[in-house]
Formats: structure tokens, sequence, C-alpha cells
């Protein structure tokens, strides 16, 4: 049967491309193991020398704390943005509320180096670049949008009587939307705290801007990228992709997942 | 009867383990208006989509026109169906939509317009041809569905429940239409629907489903008046339905001896059923009469059905004009007297 | 309107106001500030845009960016629709959410390691060319070239494409599918007479997002294409570190972000443009 035949081929195809995408994550762990300078096949034996090196060194540690740092406020502040506007846009119909979310969802579509230059450029002109809280700035603004939307799904499923129903039982605004909306929502919350950190946690072109001497671990890896070959650069990839992964597939456990289920 | 134009044949659909027609044989005749009627999960919908060939069947035979069609695929058929969605294409216009099958089949850009113009004028919305078809009526929509499937001129029309998404006006206006172009085009319409009303305006012979099997086929007045088994009984119009034991020329029931044709030998198990417009109903005891309370009653239009309960727990039901109700008023309260003609009643003879 | 709903929305403006809109509208006003003696000088002059504008290296990198975005957007969207489509018709859909999972992965995973690694399988002494040498092929020069500045242009974007047009084709209502079967519609004509008209939308916009995404992007023109020449992004991030001519990276921000306006308006005109209704 032809049906068949192309069947076949169009898994094949899509096999490909997962391994065009998952290639340099793989090879990237790989040669972070490996002893030669330059990998290439056959591979050399198997070393944690670079591992050795990148703990050893101080500057990368320092990278480390400034990265944990930044990411963790970003995500508190950007969810806590995310929320807002979630709710806000669950709850209420208002005049400009277009423009209101434009606000919030545009960021992402402007590209990186456009509001790298942007955010150094004001930041500095209001004093406030160069330092780790600038980043923090910058992350929490590109990164809102991404708490926002996994929050708002979470509220779309919500019965919207509930919060009637405690305000008619006698619960302030504030009272209904400590135990009913933010319970609800806590999943949601959590998964995009997740998120926002993982996108903080990887941002380079920003954080290069604006940071002035305060360098987070992409920052690190760029700075190195421009120098010469150097598979330190794996071996902090490889800690790196771990960190990400484990954030994105903590927010999948706690919500993702239940999205697409009703 | 002449050579039918579909047979299907000892046909069997299964999905997985749950089996959705049981070895199903039915001849359709070429020009004929057959509706297949059942409640939903009744594989009526199964068994047109295997005449279109968009399910295989899983044993047996499907012949069009003589033809064994079991490997023939769905777009060499020549069976446009009108679908429950109407299923239009929303990137393409009116006329378009109404081009498709003639696009495919290849005809040049010039006849396609010709012959989807006169379609769309057949129907009355020659005027809608460049409309989007989002921002049509319901109405429109509908006719636009009929003119993309009757536009190549096929031998067979499959209608999946076509009206079930329409205003009740309307249905009544499309009935029209479809028993019009069917008598016009004297070509094969194959109807599925749950509505007995649809089933009984528009058809010359119905086929009742249920569970995957045919239970009664016949022209829709036999199909009212008499019905072949308990399903159709309870399924189609409203009846009284009660068990009892033949005593050769009467029924015996909880409720009385009736007389009746057709029934067992004595001694064996029958039904009686009466249908609803058929019970006599009056305040007055009378003899052989069956004394009831009201339960509850039922509006429709003119038509009134009332609920009434036998002193044994028995429900009875009697459907009357309202103008026929005259001084019986429902809501004084006290006994009501029931009773039919002995040739309102007809015997089920189950195995 | 209550002090509640005021604490939700006065605190997200403010901050957005602050530090979204304020920094892209400060661009723009720089874009007409002086320099002067390496400060930056509040003023309205045209002269940075008059500079810029005439200057021929900044045309030539305006339409290399543009000619190479263009091309990832055209081999993306041709290398991820045979994907996506077995993803939307050819597996379940437990299988099919967890591929969406998996493609959303390297969406949040670093980026710049991912091109670093690309940038040692790729090289001349790399595993490909090695592999290729035992075959007796190569070794193939793939880095510093514009193969090796798309291959980093889908490693940023083919994940994304390939989730978004799946999206679009497995919404797809499949009984139009099947009426245009029913319709004589052979399985060889039904990708082009419904299924891609029917996700045109969605694959307009996988497309547009990839452009997006391409143009703005420096990572794979530098390392993998050796910013021969320098593309847009190249340009903004020289002009600024290295020049301190702040104004003069403004302008090209402002082009990028006039391109990519008109780009998204004209992609969304053409997906969910509607026939006239007469």
């Amino acid at each position: 049967m032809s049906a068949r035949i192309t069947t076949v081929v169009l898994l094949g195809w899509l096999l490909l491309v997962l391994v065009f995408i998952f290639a340099p994550i793989v090879a990237a762990v790989v040669f972070s193991f490996n002893s030669d300078r330059f990998p290439t096949i056959p591979l050399g034996s198997f070393t944690t020398h670079w591992y050795d090196t990148i703990f050893a060194d101080a500057e990368i540690g320092e990278a480390a704390r400034n990265s944990i740092i930044v990411s963790l406020s970003t995500s508190v502040i950007a969810t806590m943005l995310g929320f807002a506007t979630a709710y806000t846009d669950y709850r209420y119909s208002f005049r400009l509320k277009g423009p209101y979310l434009a606000l919030i969802l545009l960021p992402p579509t402007i590209p990186l180096i456009i509001m790298a230059l942007a955010m150094l450029a004001w930041l500095s002109w209001i004093g406030a670049s160069g330092q780790l809280w600038s980043i923090i700035i910058a992350h929490s603004v590109l990164t809102a949008p991404f708490a926002m939307a996994i929050i708002r799904l979470r509220l779309n499923q919500i019965d919207p009587n509930l919060e009637a129903a405690a305000w008619n039982l006698g619960s302030s605004e504030w009272r209904a939307l400590r135990s009913v909306i933010l319970p609800f929502c806590r999943p949601a919350i959590v998964s995009a705290a997740c998120l926002t950190a993982a996108v903080s946690f990887d941002e380079f072109a920003v954080a290069w801007f604006v940071s002035g001497l305060n360098k987070t671990v992409p920052v690190i890896i760029l700075e190195i990228v421009q120098g010469n070959i150097d598979p330190q650069v794996n071996a902090i990839g490889s800690l790196v992709f771990l960190t990400s992964i484990t954030l994105v597939v903590l927010a999948q456990v706690f919500f993702i997942s239940r999205i697409g289920r009703t | 009867m002449t050579d039918p134009l579909v047979i299907l044949s000892g046909v069997v659909k299964r999905f997985g383990d749950f089996t959705a027609v049981h070895r199903l044989d039915l001849e359709i005749a070429a020009g004929e208006f057959i509706a297949i009627m059942g409640p939903s999960g009744c594989g009526k919908t199964t068994t047109l989509r295997m005449i279109a060939g968009l399910e295989a069947p899983s044993e047996g035979e499907v012949r069009i026109g003589g033809r064994l069609m079991n490997d023939v695929p769905v777009h060499e058929r020549d069976t446009p169906m009108v679908w429950q969605s109407l299923a239009l294409f929303p990137f393409l216009n009116a006329r378009e939509n109404v081009e498709f099958g003639l696009r495919m089949r290849r005809i040049d850009a010039a006849e396609r317009r010709r012959r989807a113009a006169e379609w769309l004028g057949r129907l009355e919305i020659g005027e809608f041809a460049e409309r989007n078809v989002d921002t049509l009526s319901g109405g429109q929509r509908q006719r636009v569905a009929l003119a993309r499937s009757l536009v190549t001129e096929p031998q067979i029309l499959l209608l999946d429940e076509p009206l079930s998404a329409l205003d009740a006006h309307l249905v009544i206006r499309m009935q029209g239409v479809l028993t019009r172009l069917q008598r016009e085009l004297g070509i094969t319409f194959v109807y599925v629907t749950h509505s007995q009303s649809e089933a009984f305006a528009m058809a010359n012979r119905i086929v009742i489903m249920s569970e995957g099997r045919v239970v009664q086929v016949g022209q829709p007045r036999e199909i009212y008046r008499t019905p072949e088994n308990r399903f159709v009984a309870e399924f189609v119009g409203r009846n009284n339905i009660l068990a009892g034991t033949s005593r050769g020329d009467a029924i015996e029931t909880p409720l009385g001896v009736f007389p009746a044709a057709g029934l067992p030998a004595a001694g064996n198990r029958a039904t009686l059923v009466v249908a609803a417009d058929l019970v006599e109903i009056g305040r007055t005891p009378s003899e052989g009469a069956i004394p009831c309370s009201l339960i509850s009653e039922e509006f429709v239009g003119a038509t009134v059905t009332l609920f009434l309960e036998a002193k044994d727990g028995t429900e009875l039901k009697v459907q009357l004009p309202e103008r026929a109700l005259g001084d019986l008023d429902p809501h004084a309260g006290g006994d009501f007297h029931l009773s039919w003609p002995a040739d309102a009643g007809h015997i089920l003879v189950e195995s | 309107m209550n002090r509640f709903a005021l604490a939700f929305r006065l605190p997200v403006i403010a901050w957005q106001g602050l530090f979204f809109l304020g920094p892209l509208f400060f661009m723009i006003a720089m874009s007409f500030f002086l320099v002067k003696n390496y400060r930056m000088e509040e003023a309205f002059e045209l002269k940075n845009w008059a500079r810029m504008l005439t200057r021929g290296y900044v045309w030539d990198s305006y339409w290399y960016t543009f000619g190479m975005a263009g091309l990832a957007t055209l081999v993306a969207t041709l290398v991820a629709f045979p994907a996506a489509y077995a993803l939307a018709f050819r597996v379940s859909e437990a299988t099919r959410r967890w591929a969406i999972f998996l493609l959303i992965i390297p969406f949040f995973t670093s980026y710049l390691v991912r091109t670093f690694s690309w940038y040692v399988i790729l090289a001349e002494s790399g595993a490909i060319n090695a592999g290729l040498g035992t075959v007796g092929l190569g070794p193939y020069t793939m880095l510093n070239t514009p193969f090796g500045t798309v291959v980093g242009y889908l490693t940023l974007t083919l994940p994304l494409v390939v989730i978004l047009q799946t999206v679009a084709l497995a919404n797809i209502d499949r009984n139009l599918v099947q009426a245009a079967r029913n319709l004589g519609c052979p399985p060889e004509r039904t990708l082009f007479a419904v299924i891609v008209p029917l996700a045109k939308a969605g694959l307009i916009i996988a497309a547009l997002f990839c452009f997006i995404l391409s143009f703005g992007d420096f990572v794979a023109p530098y390392y993998m294409g050796g910013s021969k020449p320098p593309t847009l992004p190249i340009l903004i991030i020289d002009t600024t570190k290295s020049g301190q001519q702040w104004p003069r990276a403004a302008v090209v921000a402002v082009m990028m972000m006039l391109t990519l306006f008109s780009i998204a308006a004209a992609s969304i005109w053409l997906a969910y443009r509607k026939r006239s209704s007469a």
C-alpha cells in the first residue's frame, strides 16, 4: 500500500527533525565528558576534567551565584505581574483592555537585541544600569508574558461562579482571592515561576548589555565562545541544560500536562 | 422490483471490540427516497458512511449499480453526502464550494462556472454565489451544501441528519425543497435521521435500526400503524403497550380481556399495541372501559397527550386534538374511563 | 473602580510603562540624539539617520539579513511541514502531546550552548566531516557560510515552527477532509485542495515567528555564518559595544522594528484575509 509507505516516510522525516533538534543538546553533554580539546569522531577518552576546572573557577562560581539570584528574583516579579494581568483579564472588561494586555504580552515579539539596546540606553539614562537588579528588571519584562499565558489558561478552567459564591457567603474580595482563586491557580503559579526562571536563566543578549561587571552564566559562556574553542563551555552548558530542563519538566509536572486534558 | 441500486449484504462493521452494525442486509431501489431512522448509536450513520466508503465493512459486501464497492476508494465512488455539520469549505466562497467536485473531475473553468451557476440558481441562492460561506444563514448554507453534492449529477445522494441544526420553521421549508428535488431528479436519496417527523414527511420507505440491526423496513404508514416489534412500537409514535396471553381470539392483559386478530395459539405470550390517538376517553364509566387517574399532560400545538394510570399502576396514554377535550377538564380531578374499538389493537408476537 | 481592581492594574501598568514602553520610546528618541566627545547629548537631529541610510554597508547588511531570515523561514517551513503533518495525522493524540512537550524543551534551553555544539559538530575537523571522511567524502566547509547561518537559525526556530504547524494541522476539522474525499478529491490532491488552505493562518503565523526570530538573532550569523557581511543585530552590537555610537545603533534598531511591523502586518492580513462579501 502506498499509504503505508507515505506514513513511514513521514515518520522517518519527523525522526530526522527531532534528531536535528536534540543533536546539539546530546552532543554538548557527550563532549563535556570527552578528553579531546576539539571533540570529533572517534571520541577521546572519558574525563571529568572540564567539570573540575569550572568548579575551580571563581569567576564561574560568581556568575552562577548571580544567575541564581537573577532567575529567582525574575521569576517572583514576573509571576506576580503575570498573575495580576491574567486575573484582571479574567475578571474585568474595560475600555483600553486591548492596549493593557498588549503592554504585557508584546515584549517577546520584539527581537532581544533591540530590547537589549533599548534597556541599556534607558536604564543608563535613569541611572539604573550595570547592576544585578538591572538584569532582573529587564528579565521580568521579558518573561512576564509566559507567566500571564499559563495562569490565564488555568483561570479559563475555573467555574466563574466560585468567586461570586464566596462573596455571597460573606468573603471580602481579598479574602475570596486568597481562599478561592489563589489555591485554584497554585499549580499554574508554580509552573509559571519555573518557566520564567528557566527563560531568565538562559537569556544572554539583554543580560550581556545591561549587566556591566555583574556577569551571569550565559554571559560568561558568550565571552568564552567569543574567544576560542574551549570544552569548558560544554561542561557549563550541560549543567545549564540540566537546570533548564529540570525547570521545564517541573513546570510540566505541575501544570502544562493538565492543560491538554480538559 | 427492478435491479436495486444499492445492495448491502451481510455487512458487519466492528470498531475494536464494539460492533456498530451486525449482519445488515438492505436493498435500495433506484429513484427511491429511503430514510434510515433510529436512536443515536444504532448504526445508521455507520451504514451511510459504508455506502460512501468512509468506513470499510469488516465483513459482507456493498454493491452500487451492481459493482462491488468494497475496495473502491471514497473519491472514486460518486456518492456525495450532505453532512450534519454541512462541512462547507470555509476558505472557498459559495460558488467555489459548489465547483469543488467539478474541479476534482478536472472539468474546465468555464463549464464549472456554468454548472455551478445553474445549481445555485436552481436552489434559489444564485445571488449569494460570491459570498463567503460564513456570512450565509443556516438555510442558505444548507442549499450550498445540497448544490455542492448535486452538481456532479450523481445517481445517489446521501444525507446525514442534514436538518438537525436548523430552526423548526426552516426544517419544514427544507423538507419541501428536498422532496421536490428528489422527485424532479428521480435519483436515490438515502436519508439518515433520528427525527420521526423528517423521516415520515419525506421518505417512501423507512428502515428502523436499533443496536446495529434493522428491526423493521416498510412504508411510513405500515411502520406507524403496524409495528412489528416492541422496539418499533416504543420508538415510533405514541403507543400503549400491554403484555398478555393469547386466548385465541382475544388477549388477556392485567387490564382486562380484549378481542384482537392475529393472535398466536391460545396460551402463548403476546403483546397488544394500541396507538394513543385511537384510545377513547370519557368521564362516565361504561362496559369494559378502564378507570384511570391523570398523572400529567403535554400540549404540543393543537394536540394534547394525557398520561394516565390504571388502578394496578399500568401507565396509559391518550392523544387527542385540543378542541376535542370539550368538557373533559383534566384539572377537575376524578376518574377517567378509557376504551378503544376492537380493531384499534395490533398484536405483536415476539419470538 | 475600586481599590481592589486598581491594585491589580496600576502596578502592572507602571512597571511595564517604565521598563517596557520607556526603553522603546527612549530608544526611538535616542536615534535623534547627538554624540559629542564620547558623550550622548539630547537633541533632535536627523544626522544619525542621514548617516546610516546613506551608507552602503548598512544597506548591504539590511538586505543580507532580510534575505537570510527569509531563506531560513522558507527552509524551516518546508522542513517542519512533513514532521508537523506526521504529528497531526499519523500518530495518536498521546504521542502528539508527548512530542509537543519534547519540542517545548529546547525553547527553554540555552540557544548559545546549542549553537556552540553545532559549531563543534560542523567544523572541518568536526564529527560530520570525520564521519563523511570514513566514506571518502569531504571535508566540507560548513561554518562561516550561509549554510552555517541557516543551521543556526533553524536551531533557534525549528521547534517553534513544528509546534505551531502541528497545532494548526491538528485543529483541522476532519469532516472537511472527508467531505473533500467524498466529493471526488483523490488522496494526493487533498494536501493542496483542503489541508493547506484550512491550516493557512497557522502556517503563516509559524513562518512569521520564524522570520522575526531569525531577523533579530545575532548568534547564528556571528558564530555559524562568520559575520560576512554582518547582519543588522551584529551591526547593533558593534556600534554599541565598540563605537559607543548608541544613537546610530538605535537607528538600526528602529529600522528593524519598522521592517518587522510591516512584515507582521502583511502576514496577519494574508493569514486572516476574508473574501469580500458582495
